[in-house]
């Protein structure tokens, strides 16, 4: 089964002014990456939550909004999508994804083609 | 369903479930190929009962399932075997080959975190113990629709999530041993209940012996599993003094300890000594402690110990403090303290649908008879009634309220 794992942080820890905190995460999800190894199909960081647009649909209208679709104090940073056997497997996966300081990562099975 | 049938899938679905899902790792396909093997079984056993029933539904049960897999063509999603040709009818009524037991596999699975809490026993007791959605809501104390809804939901989850049918491995184990130790005592308080034990759970009660050993044998140094272990063992042994010659219940401080069955208890003792070196002070342990002072009494002549069992019902409050615990130990108070102080400590009671829970309504009565308020006495025997109790356990309160003049 193919999982989406989606990385919840508060960005601001990255925030510090010279770099550092971001060059020292992103050394850590490299050596992630290669521990996952092959299981590992895709992944990425996105920018900053202040280059979000959210484009809504609301009675069929649809409007553009500055900003996430949600504001809160965590934030989608970035996902990895895996194959894994079950649950436990990418559970196990995502216990390893490296975070600055408190975070969550949701894991949630993608949908299969249909047919597979 | 019809009543052998009945008899052998109360006994054998929790088997048969989890070896086909395990087998094919999908808990729909186990339960729908179960369910057109029973379906199957009506015609095929109107002439012949086969030789050993339950294995008879698993390999029909089997046929089925790698049939649905092969037309589905996921052969990658299941554990094919070797292609066999398809037993004939003869050699189905005379298998009796052993089902695989995937049963603690699939208590895991049920027990799993990613469920949520309230779903997971409720899954457990459906799946691996073969209770009723409506024998599951008298336990839990809720309405059947919400149990139903709970059990849709969890399996939804199982399947969509793609929990797995595996017991985890080391790392695995911390996280999810709570659930499925406060499953099992769930699931244990429910085939308890059934007094005679001749009911529909006496089978799955037997069960929980090997279910636990299982369970401390692969946990040898967790003491709540091994705490189980014992109390499920110090209950069991007291089974055949539970109901006397005319099928009445007979509450543990009158039963005969000369009919208890002493290598059960020794059985017991030997798993709770192991439970309180690691963990004295564990709520599971101080529970177990209550039945071994029961169990340790020689015979009717010897005052019933309810000093003692006070006295660990106040250890046990320390540790685990909740409004089954205090109606517990409510009756150990009475005949220390006095039937008033129990009456004032039950009454203080506040827990959500306890209304429905019938021992609280059963103390109650006794309680107020003691006290000599009949009236109200008769009412709580009425509502415990009310609450369809077993066999063993109605005649007994019927008896209680006829006393009660």
């Amino acid at each position: 089964m193919k999982y989406m794992l989606m990385i919840y942080e508060n960005e601001a820890v990255y925030d510090d002014g010279t770099g550092a905190a971001m060059g020292a995460i992103i050394e850590k999800h490299m050596a992630f990456g290669e521990e996952v190894g092959p299981a590992m199909l895709h992944g990425a960081g996105l920018q900053p939550v202040t280059t979000a647009t959210t484009v809504r649909t609301d009675g069929g209208v649809q409007t553009l909004h500055d900003g996430p679709f949600a504001e809160t104090r965590e934030q989608l940073g970035g996902f990895y999508l895996v194959e894994a056997a079950d649950l436990d497997a990418a559970i196990a996966i995502a216990k390893k994804i490296p975070l600055a300081a408190n975070g969550a990562v949701e894991v949630r099975p993608v949908m299969a083609p249909p047919g597979m | 369903m019809s009543d052998p049938l009945d008899a052998v899938f109360r006994a054998a679905s929790g088997r048969i479930i989890a070896g086909l899902a395990a087998r094919f790792r999908s808990l729909d396909l186990a339960e729908e190929a179960l369910a057109e093997a029973c379906a199957r079984a009506v015609t095929a056993w109107a002439r012949d009962t086969p030789r050993d029933p339950a294995a008879w539904l698993y390999r029909v049960a089997e046929r089925i399932a790698l049939d649905r897999v092969r037309q589905a063509g996921v052969r990658a999603a299941a554990r094919l075997p070797e292609p066999e040709s398809d037993p004939t009818p003869e050699q189905l009524m005379l298998d009796a080959r052993p089902i695989p037991d995937e049963r603690l596999a699939l208590i895991f699975t049920c027990c799993h975190p990613a469920i949520h809490p309230e779903a997971r026993a409720a899954l457990t007791l459906r799946l691996v113990c073969g209770l009723s959605t409506e024998e599951i809501a008298r336990a839990f104390l809720s309405a059947e629709p919400t149990i139903a809804q709970r059990l849709v939901r969890a399996k939804r989850k199982i399947a969509g999530a793609g929990i797995g049918f595996d017991v985890p491995g080391p790392d695995g184990w911390a996280d999810r041993l709570d659930a499925v130790l406060t499953t099992l005592d769930i699931a244990y308080a429910h085939a308890h209940a059934d007094g005679a034990g001749s009911g529909r759970h006496a089978d799955y009660a037997r069960e929980m012996l090997g279910i636990t050993a299982t369970l401390a044998l692969m946990l040898p140094h967790e003491p709540e599993v091994l705490a189980l272990a014992a109390t499920v063992r110090f209950a069991e042994a007291r089974r055949p003094a539970r109901v006397n010659a005319d099928g009445v219940m007979v509450p543990l401080s009158e039963q005969d300890p000369a009919r208890w069955d002493t290598a059960l208890i020794a059985e017991g003792r030997h798993y709770l000594a192991a439970a309180a070196r690691i963990g004295p002070y564990r709520p599971r342990v101080v529970a177990a402690l209550i039945h071994a002072e029961w169990c340790a009494r020689g015979s009717l002549s010897e005052p019933p110990p309810w000093r003692n069992i006070l006295t660990i019902y106040d250890a046990l409050l320390s540790v685990r403090d909740d409004a089954i615990t205090r109606l517990n130990r409510a009756v150990a108070l009475a005949e220390v303290a006095g039937y008033e102080a129990a009456l004032e400590e039950v009454d203080a009671l506040d827990l959500p649908g306890l209304a429905h829970f019938l021992p609280y309504h059963a103390v109650r009565a006794g309680l107020l008879y003691r006290l000599g308020l009949n009236e109200a006495a008769r009412a709580a025997y009425d509502s415990a009634l009310a609450l369809g109790p077993g066999d063993a356990e109605r005649k007994w309160l019927e008896r209680r309220r006829a006393e009660v003049s």
